[in-house]
């Protein structure tokens, strides 16, 4: 019989029965992408949010490939009337010291109050039983960064390293608060946290300050939301594979999207990390070639799916120069390969 | 320790008051300003360098480097013009149209600067002609070419054909770099070197640059 998504999901961390793997893309479909099928006729009805897909056009293009539909709930650290937006996005770089932080403060960590018809639309999609509902949030590489820029981040370990860790305990003790609010209300499949630690020759940061400045926040989180029995996923592109082991170490219980282009081989992960799971890795650039080249990418990725702890999907998100008729083949094939356990 | 392994050694910790001091000092005991610059900070910043290659150092510590690699040559500068010490060259660098990414061209940058030669950086979403203007305006050996998305990969053929179009195959070389972007790719559009890191960029700029001003 076939199990629902979460069921599939739980059972998959806990290491037990699964009729499946899961077929996702975790990452929301590029507009140019989506852009470029439209013209090539896909018929599915696209709204956009600026430059964004909707998410209920996601949801639609999900349901059109025939993939287990995939919702997030994204939660933010800043308040509904936050001043400080370029072009639709958060603006970087508002705080240089300790001044500009508390003068920006009064726009973090609003009080949480669970919105109720979003948590409706998650159980409703629960009961229906064919999404994942994973809930996302900044991880602590992440968001300092959106408040310093990304070279000032990197400059703020030495120049500001404690305001670094008083804006990481601001922020834990927040999500904290959160974390315990939507797990009164609902289970989530997943919590995953954007940091983008790495690049494609290995973290940008060293071990030490890992330890120093991430890890015991990281610690925290991994510990509240396993008392939930929740597991925990960290996103970072590029080459991990130093930072997989670091990111183990304060309990995160998987990672993505392990970029192929990055060097990365989810073989050398699952082994040196038998409790961690990986999702991604399917080598996004090889999908325009067609038929043969993306059977063997899945070919490549089939020892590691048989551990059953390694999620194949493309290891961002498709690029535009992946028609339409070579995404419906991998489609055919994700689904023909995530029986393969 | 002389003075300039001092330099060296406070350049690879990050320390631009150190670096400021020890140049002084160095100047004033009739330090030769070549000796400080090439053997101090080039010095120090290719130690640096090397070990930002083997994942010894990472990001943060290549751009404290890089502050007091700065803070010292603005000391050395006026000494430097007055002993008519020149450039190794001179490269022009930018993130191709459409792409944003910053990080990685700045670190090439870094590491070029540190082998002695000049950089102009152009920024992010530069066009295709930019680079042309500027490396002609700034009479530059190289320009060079980051691209972080697939997207925005094929912009950098675009900077090949324009050059070949001006007929400066020759006089201007074309070095590209960025996560997708490979040898296979390089050879495919005509641009001349690629390069898989910051590191080895940096070797090349400065081989090229080299043998362009050797004749």
């Amino acid at each position: 019989m076939e199990m629902t998504a979460h069921e599939r999901m739980v059972n998959l961390f806990k290491g037990k029965e699964i009729d499946r793997l899961p077929r996702i893309e975790w990452c929301p479909f590029w507009r140019l992408t989506v852009d470029r099928w439209v013209k090539e006729g896909l018929p599915c009805t696209i709204r956009k949010n600026g430059t964004h897909l909707t998410p209920s056009t996601q949801y639609e293009l999900q349901e059109y490939f025939g993939l287990d539909k995939v919702a997030i709930g994204i939660y933010k650290p800043y308040t509904k009337d936050w001043p400080y937006t370029e072009k639709g996005y958060t603006k970087q770089g508002l705080v240089a010291n300790a001044a500009d932080y508390h003068k920006v403060k009064k726009h973090l960590y609003p009080e949480f109050e669970v919105d109720k018809d979003h948590i409706a639309l998650f159980k409703k999609m629960r009961a229906e039983g064919d999404t994942v509902i994973p809930a996302n949030f900044e991880g602590f590489f992440w968001f300092p960064r959106v408040l310093f820029d990304i070279e000032p981040h990197l400059y703020s370990f030495y120049d500001e390293p404690d305001l670094y860790k008083e804006i990481c305990e601001d922020y834990v003790t927040w999500l904290k608060k959160v974390i315990e609010c939507l797990t009164n209300e609902f289970q989530f499949d997943y919590y995953y946290f954007m940091d983008d630690m790495s690049y494609n020759h290995g973290p940008m940061i060293g071990k030490e300050q890992f330890d120093e400045f991430l890890a015991p926040y990281y610690k925290q989180i991994t510990a509240l939301l396993h008392s939930f029995d929740i597991p925990v996923i960290v996103d970072s592109d590029g080459d991990i594979t130093k930072a997989v082991d670091w990111y183990a170490s304060t309990g995160v219980d998987g990672m993505l999207p392990l970029e192929r282009q990055a060097g990365v081989d989810v073989s050398v992960y699952l082994k040196k990390q038998p409790n961690m799971f990986f999702l991604g890795h399917f080598d996004k650039m090889c999908m325009k070639f067609g038929e043969e080249a993306m059977r063997a990418e899945f070919e490549r990725l089939l020892p590691s799916i048989k551990t059953r702890r390694f999620i194949p999907s493309v290891d961002h998100q498709t690029p535009p120069d992946v028609s339409l008729e070579n995404y419906k083949i991998y489609v055919k094939l994700l689904k023909e390969y995530t029986q393969k356990i | 320790m002389t003075l300039t392994e001092e330099i060296s050694l406070f350049l690879q910790r990050g320390s631009v008051s150190k670096v400021k001091e020890k140049v002084e000092l160095a100047l004033s005991q009739g330090v030769s300003p070549t000796e400080i610059l090439e053997h101090g900070l080039v010095g120090g910043m290719t130690v640096i360098g090397d070990k930002f290659k083997e994942n010894e150092v990472f990001v943060p510590e290549v751009l404290l480097s890089a502050r007091a690699m700065s803070a010292g040559i603005e000391l050395l500068r006026p000494y430097l013009i007055k002993e008519g010490k020149k450039s190794k060259g001179t490269i022009v660098i930018g993130t191709v149209r459409g792409d944003l990414h910053e990080i990685g061209k700045r670190i090439v940058k870094i590491m070029m600067e540190g082998k002695g030669l000049t950089v102009i950086d152009l920024g992010t979403d530069v066009l295709p002609e930019t680079f042309l203007q500027k490396a002609q305006e700034y009479h530059a050996d190289v320009i060079c070419c980051s691209s972080l998305l697939t997207t925005t990969m094929m912009e950098i053929k675009k900077v090949v054909e324009k050059r070949n179009k001006e007929g400066l195959q020759e006089k201007i070389k074309i070095m590209i770099g960025g996560a997708p972007i490979t040898q296979e790719f390089c050879d495919k559009i005509g641009a001349d070197y690629y390069t898989e890191d910051a590191s080895s960029a940096a070797d090349v700029a400065l081989k090229i640059c080299t043998e362009n001003r050797n004749g």
